[in-house]
């Protein structure tokens, strides 16, 4: 049974239509890597899977929920799916571990002691524990992305979508926050990864999937997406990226 | 030495002169403000001017009319105000220290100003007298201008001898304060002025005695300083209780609501009202919430609490309209924000334990304020209110303040929403508003506004421009709060969507405290605006500050003759706003700094 | 199955809950306003002052102390005497203020210690005292000095005392308007001839002195001008004319219509541009919620604007326009305004000349004998009529009213026999000669022979009362500081590389700040500015405290005396309102004009 799906997702944004009919499977504990030049409509779809946009036609359904404008539905689907953001968005007004605690105490009404028991303990799983009582502006960008894995975590989400999570970094910092990243796929975490960091796609990867123009152009193995591309337009691709 | 004067040299040289137009400037500008001054020095100074007229009449600049037998009241605010400053300062007492050269050397600069002023200053002076003709005199005569000159001459040279001496100790910065401020309190007991005194007749003892300034209040005052220093020992004493801050902070906001509702009011309490009103709404109330606290972790209660929230939100609004005791609908007001938080809050036994304590002492305090706030007064004033000149414009400045800031917060929050007809609405509020001066809303308050009020019902003129400002000062506040949230990124909102936040718990833990933040400097230049904009209520004739100065005392005739002594009073009350605008402003500014070392 | 379930949970529908909520919510708002509406309707029913705007067109009992009509005939007239006294304030308060602004601005940057400390000083006095009391300062200044009395009757060059300060003016004379209209006209050619010399350069690259050209016919047509050249501005006069005679057979309900259907128009040009770019092959024809919402919105507004347009509210701006009743005694409606123009900018203008003051406490005078007849040629001083002048603290006497103006008569208003006031038109002359401006000093006369009072005379040099001088140098001073706050940090805003790069070009200082630095500091500077010149203008009407008439005080007089407070209220707010909406539109569009020369 695979936890998402979706079906001809299609949106536009006012004239420009950025998803052109999607639909894919992603079964339990997979990992998915998605690539693309920029505009085709990746970030997009992943955000639609949040409900972060709201799709105009198709259907996506988490986790056996379909997205609808169902207040309760979103509610649930948010609660389950967790997101990290190219530009971290941490809340600069709260200390790291606030942010963290954040969700869990008003979101999930656990208490306090508890939430700050589990984000030491997620802390330590990114490899910041002593940065706890700093301000996300103290932190380097690395360590803000971390802790902004962190957060995600801690509501204990059933899939996690990481949208461009390096493409803000320094390169010295990347390799910090795919080691978490790592360490989360083998974890057993389900996984949708928008990125170019082929070598992690290759790496950690169960599938990896070409978007461009709205439309998913190819969806492989991780081997034989790199090896032996069956599109024009992927080998186009592979050839700039690589 | 030689190097160290040709330096110097060089450096005014570059600063004054360094070319013609500059030589020009410096020499023109030089010419305006030293002439400035001397004018300044001959205004003050010359005998058609009676200072008197200011001095004599610091009460009725204070609290206006209120009586004389209740002073107590009037210095008891005060009081608090300073052991509230005091304890603050102690609390927060910084640990910069100084060089006691630092405090040499402020005083060598106001030892060279005096200077400056001793030397600038003009023998005589000349006026213009109601028949036209030009009366020159002299006001600062030679022997005196030497006579002064030798001395303070002394001190400078004294203290420039001292701060240019290595001496190895330094202060705390917060003690100074107090240092400082003992300086005015020792000159109110030594300068003597002469004064007016009324013999039995009720005539004025001519020639005017000699007395103390503050003759009368020196004592009281001297009495508030030792508070405000015993207050700061305190403050230092229990500087490490953290939680101390907090309550600070809420006790700060508590104070004026105190000082207006009870201290200075001094209202007269029902005995029977509050038997039969307050305390069974209390009782009630308080069960409630314990109610609601003990109960949250049964799973039936959990299941229905959202349900609870809301019955208790419509219940609010529904308590704005219908007619229940004022102490019932703010009670409502506070229990809904109270079942919003008790969730996330009370799961552990201490939370629920500290949950009981603070609703019991809101409760408790709200009563209490709203009880003193909705008696009558048992203070007298012939027909007048209770509050007039400074008292006034403190009531104005600080309620205008307290009611326009949450309806400034509630309109931003609207004009930037995602809502077509919310939006709409709000701006359409907003732009009105603003465009029409204060004036004209100040009119609309004494005038116009009772049309619009159910018949029978009567506000105080100042509860009516108070409503007014709300509006005002709120489309005001607005516009910079909205500033605020424009200036977060949407990478914020969508975070907190993406966490599963609701709107609600959106805004009020992640949008408006990093709004507010950002515009904590913009606030503060509006609540001086503010400040400033509350004399506009002279026009429409609320006794304020400066009513006082520009009617009231021009009119003062048996036994004193202050006719025509506007331009006296009207300078000493440009000082007291300048003293306090001046203040804020420079307060605000180092807020701005340490917030910003604080963020980033 | 599945869509039933959705229409069952309808109350979780997140689009059904953002409508409901706004429902709510306009409701609320609509049903608080009506509640304070029903309150209003009760009270003024109770108070026996009926809402109405009948007082517009009566008479007023009261005089406003300065401005266009010191004795206005109507409601109408002494609101249009204060908004022009806000006006004059306003302008030319703008005016000062931009340029002392910039230059305290300007002065905080220098390098020079004593005026950068000093400018620094006058901006935190000012800054931190309350607009009102430096207003008030500034009366109590004027009026500490001695009253008028104790000077001597005679011309001064420049005159301070308690009734005000006076100074040397060039003063209009019934020419004035034509000479203006004449100078704008000859400055457009100029610039034509500038543009069209330039082009001729730029074609055939030879030097064809543009500047020097322009500067010629500019100077050339100037001197025509002033010795009687101006009088061709006369052909805008003799068109007004035409424009007034078409007006004046104009019914209201034309204008109605025409305001309905331009409302028409417009709105279905904007909803249909609106939905076309929904309809193009990309958008698919989908629309959000926000796109519905303001589709109905703009049926909506143009429905309103129909609709009131075709109520008595429509009916009313109509009449304003045609010149009703109340506006024609005011004499505003376009047909009037056209009037106005015809007479004011014919070849030789027509006046109206009203009964003035003969003799001290004079109110009203009844024309015993007309000594003059439409066609007659006068001149000035000549006697026109003999009156009987009459007040209350005067016995009933004989004057004689001289003539202002040489000139042709062209009718005679009032009938002999008849008592008119102060104030009040009596004949109508073509003025034949008379110079546009006058220069001249100030003189203190005395109010009449015996009379122990004295004032500045009327039309020599320029005489400012108490009030506005008050009001208008705490504006402007308050303003300017404010101003120079806005010009400091918009100069500090242009990076320092900027000025860099000026100078490794070689550029001198003035042509670096001229070229470089303020063309991107303008930019900058240009919101806030507006928003300073808005403060200017709302911070007017602190005029009432000095006793100057704009339009606050005149209208707090005019419900002190006819108890109309609402209405009086609903005119501060739509001339604020539309005061507001003007000076930033102007703003905004110089705003937005900048950023497109930019890219």
């Amino acid at each position: 049974m695979s936890i998402i799906q979706a079906k001809g997702v299609k949106k536009w944004f006012g004239d420009f239509q950025a998803l052109k009919g999607i639909s894919m499977e992603i079964a339990e504990g997979e990992v998915l890597v998605i690539c693309g030049p920029s505009g085709s409509g990746k970030s997009t779809f992943i955000r639609c899977i949040n409900r972060l946009e709201q799709h105009q036609e198709g259907e996506i359904v988490v986790d056996g929920t379909e997205l609808t404008n169902d207040l309760k539905n979103i509610e649930t689907i948010r609660a389950e799916v967790g997101m990290v953001f190219q530009s971290f968005n941490l809340f600069p007004h709260l200390t790291v571990m606030q942010n963290i605690t954040l969700a869990p105490i008003w979101v999930r009404k656990k208490s306090r002691s508890d939430s700050e028991e589990k984000a030491m303990e997620l802390l330590n799983r990114v490899g910041i524990p002593e940065q706890a009582d700093k301000f996300p502006g103290q932190l380097s960008g690395g360590q803000q992305q971390r802790v902004a894995i962190a957060r995600a975590l801690a509501m204990d989400p059933k899939i996690m979508l990481f949208d461009e999570p390096t493409s803000a970094l320094d390169p010295e910092m990347i390799k910090e926050v795919l080691d978490a990243m790592k360490e989360l796929a083998k974890s057993g975490m389900t996984m949708i990864v928008v990125t170019h960091e082929m070598g992690f796609a290759k790496e950690v990867a169960d599938r990896v999937m070409l978007f461009d123009e709205g439309m998913m152009v190819e969806e492989n193995t991780p081997v034989e997406f790199f090896d032996n591309p069956k599109n024009d337009r992927t080998k186009l691709f592979l050839s700039q990226i690589l | 030495m030689v190097d160290v004067i040709k330096k110097k040299a060089k450096e005014v040289q570059e600063s004054l002169f360094s070319s013609v137009g500059s030589s020009v400037l410096t020499i023109g500008t030089s010419y305006l403000v030293l002439n400035f001054f001397r004018g300044m020095f001959g205004f003050v100074m010359s005998s058609d001017k009676d200072w008197l007229a200011v001095l004599n009449n610091m009460q009725l600049y204070m609290v206006q009319a209120y009586p004389e037998s209740d002073f107590i009241r009037v210095w008891i605010s005060v009081g608090l105000t300073f052991v509230f400053s005091g304890v603050s300062i102690g609390l927060w007492r910084s640990d910069d220290r100084s060089n006691i050269s630092v405090m040499f050397d402020r005083f060598y600069k106001l030892g060279l100003g005096v200077l400056f002023f001793t030397i600038v200053a003009p023998t005589f002076t000349s006026y213009m007298g109601n028949d036209g003709y030009v009366i020159t005199e002299e006001v600062f005569s030679r022997s005196s201008r030497i006579g002064m000159l030798i001395p303070v001459l002394l001190i400078t040279v004294g203290f420039f001898l001292l701060k240019n001496r290595k001496i190895n100790f330094s202060f705390n910065n917060s003690d100074a304060v107090f240092l400082y401020l003992s300086i005015p309190i020792a000159l109110i007991w030594i300068i003597e002025l002469p004064t007016i005194q009324l013999d039995q007749n009720k005539d004025r003892i001519i020639p005017d005695p000699l007395m103390p300034i503050a003759n009368t209040t020196k004592v009281p005052w001297t009495v508030i300083f030792v508070l405000f220093l015993l207050s700061y020992f305190i403050g230092i004493y229990f500087k490490e209780v953290k939680r101390l801050k907090n309550i600070m902070s809420i006790s700060w906001f508590l104070l004026p609501l105190l000082i207006f509702s009870w201290i200075f009011k001094k209202p007269q309490i029902e005995m029977a009202e509050v038997l039969t009103g307050d305390i069974p709404i209390f009782l009630i109330f308080f069960a409630v919430g314990l109610g609601t606290v003990l109960l949250i972790n049964n799973p039936i209660v959990k299941k229905y609490y959202s349900i609870y929230i809301g019955v208790v939100i419509v219940a609010t609004i529904a308590g704005v309209f219908i007619s229940i005791p004022m102490l019932a609908k703010a009670c409502l007001l506070l229990l809904g924000l109270f079942v919003t938080v008790v969730p996330a809050v009370s799961t552990s036994q201490q939370g629920k334990k500290s949950l009981i304590i603070i609703w019991a002492v809101a409760l408790v305090t709200l009563t209490f304020l709203l009880r003193g706030g909705a008696s009558e007064t048992g203070i007298v004033v012939p027909g007048s209110s209770i509050f007039g000149g400074f008292s006034l414009t403190w009531l104005l400045a600080i309620f205008g303040t307290y009611v326009s800031f949450p309806l400034g917060v509630l309109l931003a929050l609207g004009r930037n929403s995602k809502l077509p007809i919310v939006r709409i609405i709000c701006t359409g509020i907003i732009e009105l508003v603003r465009s029409v001066p204060y004036i004209t809303w100040l009119f609309f308050a004494s005038v116009t506004l009772a049309v619009f009020l159910p018949a029978g019902v009567e506000f105080n003129l100042i509860v009516r421009v108070l409503m007014v400002t709300a509006f005002f000062s709120g489309a005001y506040f607005a516009e910079n709060i909205r500033g605020g949230l424009q200036s977060i990124p949407k990478g914020q909102y969508e975070a907190a969507d993406a966490i599963g936040m609701s709107p609600f718990q959106k805004i009020g833990l992640i949008v408006l405290p990093q709004a507010l933040r950002a515009v904590i400097p913009t606030l503060v230049s509006s609540a001086i605006t503010a400040f400033k904009d509350s004399s506009l209520v002279t026009i429409i004739g609320l006794f304020d500050f400066l009513t006082i100065g520009k009617t009231v005392i021009d009119n003062q005739s048996v036994p004193v003759n202050f006719v025509g002594h506007q331009r006296e009073n009207l300078i000493f009350v440009a000082v007291v706003y300048w003293i306090f605008t001046f203040t804020l402003s420079r307060r605000s500014m180092k807020i701005e700094k340490r917030l910003g070392l604080g963020e980033r | 199955m599945k869509n039933a379930m959705k229409y069952l949970l309808f109350f979780r529908n997140v689009v059904f809950l953002k409508w409901a909520f706004q429902v709510i919510f306009l409701f609320g708002i609509l049903s608080i306003i009506w509640n304070y509406i029903q309150n209003a309707i009760v009270n003024l029913a109770d108070t026996n002052i009926a809402f109405s705007w009948g007082w517009l067109g009566e008479t007023p009992g009261v005089s406003v102390a300065e401005g266009m009509y010191t004795l206005p005939n109507s409601g109408l007239q002494m609101i249009q005497t204060g908004m022009i006294n806000m006006f004059r304030i306003t302008l030319t308060g703008i005016l000062a203020a931009t340029l002392l602004g910039t230059f305290l601005g300007i002065a905080r940057l220098s390098s020079n210690y004593i005026v950068e400390k000093s400018s620094t000083g006058l901006l935190e006095v000012v800054r931190n005292v309350p607009l009102l009391v430096q207003i008030y300062f500034f009366q109590a200044f004027v009026l500490s000095f001695p009253r008028l009395e104790v000077f001597e009757v005679g011309e001064y060059f420049i005159h301070i005392s308690a009734k005000g300060l006076a100074f040397p003016w060039f003063n209009r004379g019934p020419n004035a308007y034509l000479l203006m209209v004449y100078t704008l006209i000859v400055i457009y050619i100029a610039n034509k001839i500038y543009k069209w010399r330039v082009e001729l350069l730029e074609k055939e690259g030879r030097d064809t002195k543009p500047f020097l050209w322009s500067l010629g016919i500019l100077g050339s047509l100037l001197v025509i001008g002033w010795y009687g050249g101006f009088r061709a501005a006369g052909v805008f006069g003799f068109l007004a004319g035409y424009i007034s005679l078409g007006l004046e057979s104009v019914p209201a309900i034309v204008y109605q219509g025409l305001v309905s259907g331009v409302a028409i128009y417009i709105g279905f040009k904007v909803t249909k541009a609106f939905i076309d770019s929904k309809k193009s092959e990309e958008a698919q024809g989908i629309y959000s919620d926000d796109d519905y919402f303001k589709i109905i919105l703009n049926v909506v507004v143009v429905l309103l604007i129909v609709l009131l347009m075709f109520s008595s509210i429509g009916a009313g701006f109509a009449g304003f326009l045609v010149g009703d009743e109340i506006t024609f005694k005011a004499d505003w409606g376009l047909p009037q305004l056209f009037h106005g123009i015809e007479n004011k900018l014919d070849w030789y203008p027509h006046i109206d000349l009203e009964i003035y003051e003969v003799i001290e406490g004079m109110k009203k005078a009844e024309i015993t004998n007309w000594l003059i007849k439409p066609g007659d040629n006068i001149t000035e001083g000549q006697v026109v009529a003999t009156a009987y002048a009459t007040g209350n603290k005067i016995d009933t006497q004989e004057v004689e009213l001289k003539a202002e103006y040489t000139g042709k008569v062209e009718s005679l208003i009032v009938e002999e026999g008849k008592a008119i006031k102060i104030g009040i038109p009596f004949y109508e002359l073509e003025v034949t000669d008379a110079a546009p401006f006058v220069f001249s000093r100030p003189k203190v006369e005395k109010v009449n022979e015996t009379s122990k009072f004295k004032r500045y005379a009327k039309g020599h040099g320029k005489s400012l009362s108490v009030g506005y001088f008050a009001i208008w140098l705490g504006v402007v001073l308050y303003t300017a500081i404010f101003i120079s706050e806005v010009v400091r940090a918009g100069i500090m805003a242009v990076s320092k590389g900027q000025s860099e790069a000026g100078m490794s070009l070689g550029l001198r200082r003035g042509a670096l700040l001229r070229l470089v630095v303020l063309p991107q500091a303008i930019r900058v500077m240009l919101p806030p500015m507006g928003n300073q010149y808005l403060n200017l203008a709302k911070n007017t009407s602190l005029g009432i405290a000095v006793a100057y008439p704009e339009i606050v005080a005149v209208g707090q007089t005019l419900y002190n005396q006819e108890g109309q407070t609402l209405p009086v209220f609903l005119i501060w707010m739509a001339f604020y309102s539309s005061v507001s909406l003007t000076i930033s539109s102007i703003i905004n569009y110089y705003n937005r004009k900048m950023k497109i020369v930019e890219r």
